[in-house]
């Protein structure tokens, strides 16, 4: 989101495309890098024990060490986060599309979705385990239920903005309510559902997580808790910029397929 | 009353003429328990321009809603060419244009023209609907902008394109709730002027509402003035101008006396009127 003014500026004077970017991510890199340095500096000056907080150069160092055991660790999770996320999609879109299209179905739905939603669904984690076992389909179930909401509900809005005149204009040709449905309120939607999707892929990555703790044998969260244990808190640190390479990874797929899906969307479209 | 020509809704002859393309007689909407309008009566003819002007409130945009058969009078009867609206409708008797375009975003100027005309009849092939998209873009004078998406169109264009849409429909009647509201003056000219030409070589039967005083006795052959509290006729106008017309009009001293008779009559419609 942050780099689209950049993208503009790239369009219309190619020529200082790279000036641009280097415009606005020099200053990010410039904290960045200080911060790892300060860190460094403080850890080594004051003596700072490495289980308590180890220096960048340790993570760096526990990274590479454990680098088979940890990429391993990486594609579990990933699998995992991808098959939730997809998952979440599917269902998010059906709930949604449900609830537009019947109006029943939906004043029925819509209440119980919402209360739903406020359950703390992290404490979920145990029952899926003690339901689910401890493979892959409890951190899928629990990446669902805390994914598919944002889907649902930003594509629920996307349906309901339309225009009032735009149905006039609908009603006044003798639309049917699936025409309707299909021809407008889903394309018109599609900005929020892209919106939608992208908190779903943050939220994934922590459902997935979660899910480790709750209980796994394999993936990043297990790594982070046995490293915990171990008072490894080195390898921790490493798991935790693993996944969060993971959660930026995931983020900005679904930003490239925003640009893909809805390249006429008004962020994209201003002049 | 001080001007002749004006009649009042009540007192007009009910008779019905068999050119009249559009009949309302008695119409009355009651909406959330507002009169909303009163009684009304209206006849237009076939390959007529009739505008609606009045305060906001007077309920020109609900009687448009009732002649397109979206929103159904509480009591009275409208028929178009002896069909209930609804059932025009079905016929794609109708076209709208509102003041804004509605355009869908995700689709190029042919395909939003086209886009109505697909939905109210399911046999037409994609390349039909495309022929007949660029037909309707011509006719507007878009012909070049074809591919263009809706936000590389300005305001004016735009509003061409949800003309060329409603024109797709090729309905018999043209109904316009207040196209050029949203426009800036030197745009709205030239879009009055584009419709009577698009008028003149269709021979569509439109009905327009604007709270334009200038651009009622520019474009159309009959005027109707609403008023408020509730909403009704207060008056009707016969602009005798000839076509075709074009912007020296203002500078016909004829023009200035419509406007001055417009204007009074305007101004009585915003006293409210007690139940009669």
């Amino acid at each position: 989101m942050s780099d689209q003014p950049v993208s503009n500026l790239s369009e219309s004077r190619p020529a200082s495309s790279w000036g641009a970017v280097t415009g606005s991510w020099l200053p990010a890199a410039i904290l960045l890098l200080a911060t790892i340095v300060v860190w460094e500096a403080v850890v080594r000056i004051f003596a700072i024990s490495a289980f308590i907080i180890p220096a960048p150069s340790e993570i760096a160092q526990s990274l590479i060490a454990q680098w088979g055991a940890l990429m391993q660790a990486t594609l579990v999770t990933a699998g995992e986060i991808l098959f939730g996320f997809l998952v979440s999609i599917v269902v998010g879109i059906a709930i949604a599309l449900v609830i537009v299209r019947f109006d029943w179905l939906g004043r029925a739905l819509y209440p119980l979705v919402v209360l739903f939603q406020n359950v703390p669904k992290v404490a979920l984690a145990p029952i899926f385990i003690l339901w689910f076992g401890y493979g892959l389909a409890p951190k899928i179930g629990l990446i669902l239920v805390i994914a598919f909401f944002p889907v649902t509900l930003s594509m629920l809005a996307g349906m309901q903005s339309v225009d009032r005149s735009l149905l006039s204009l609908m009603h006044s040709v003798g639309a049917s309510p699936t025409q309707i449905l299909f021809r407008i309120r889903v394309p018109h939607s599609l900005p929020n559902l892209m919106a939608g999707i992208k908190i779903a892929a943050t939220l994934s990555v922590i459902g997935a997580i979660v899910g480790e703790f709750a209980g796994a044998s394999d993936g990043l969260g297990y790594v982070i808790q046995f490293a915990s244990t171990q008072l490894d808190t080195a390898l921790v640190f490493a798991a935790l910029l693993l996944v969060s390479v993971l959660g930026i990874a995931f983020y900005y797929a679904a930003e490239v397929l925003e640009r893909i899906i809805v390249p006429w969307a008004p962020k994209f479209s201003h002049a | 009353m001080r001007v002749e020509t004006i009649r009042a809704a009540g007192s007009r002859p009910a008779h019905i003429r068999h050119d009249d393309l559009i009949s309302a007689k008695g119409v009355s909407v009651v909406m959330a328990r507002q009169l909303v309008l009163q009684n009304i009566d209206l006849s237009i003819s076939k390959g007529s321009f009739v505008s609606l002007i009045g305060p906001s409130g007077c309920g020109k945009s609900t009687l448009l809603k009732v002649l397109a058969g979206l929103v159904n009078p509480t009591s009275g009867n409208v028929s178009i060419a002896g069909l209930s609206p609804v059932e025009a409708t079905r016929k794609r008797m109708i076209g709208l244009v509102f003041q804004d375009a509605n355009l869908l975003p995700w689709k190029n100027a042919v395909d939003n023209a086209s886009m109505l005309l697909g939905i109210a009849d399911r046999s037409l092939s994609r390349a039909d609907l495309r022929a007949c998209g660029h037909e309707m873009l011509e006719l507007v004078g878009l012909g070049d902008s074809a591919h263009k998406r809706p936000h590389e169109l300005s305001g004016g264009m735009r509003q061409r394109v949800a003309i060329a849409r409603a024109l797709a429909l090729d309905p018999a009647v043209l109904l316009m709730d207040e196209p050029f509201g949203a426009l800036d003056a030197i745009t709205r000219d030239a879009m009055g002027q584009s419709l009577l030409e698009i008028w003149q070589r269709t021979g569509k039967t439109i009905v327009l509402v604007t709270h334009s005083i200038d651009e009622a006795i520019h474009l159309s052959r009959h005027v109707h003035v609403m008023g408020i509290k509730p909403g009704r006729i207060t008056g009707s106008l016969d602009i005798g101008l000839p076509y075709p017309r074009d912007l020296s009009l203002e500078e016909d001293p004829q023009f200035v006396r419509l406007l001055v008779q417009l204007r009074t009559m305007l101004r009585a419609s915003h006293q409210p009127g007690g139940a009669s």
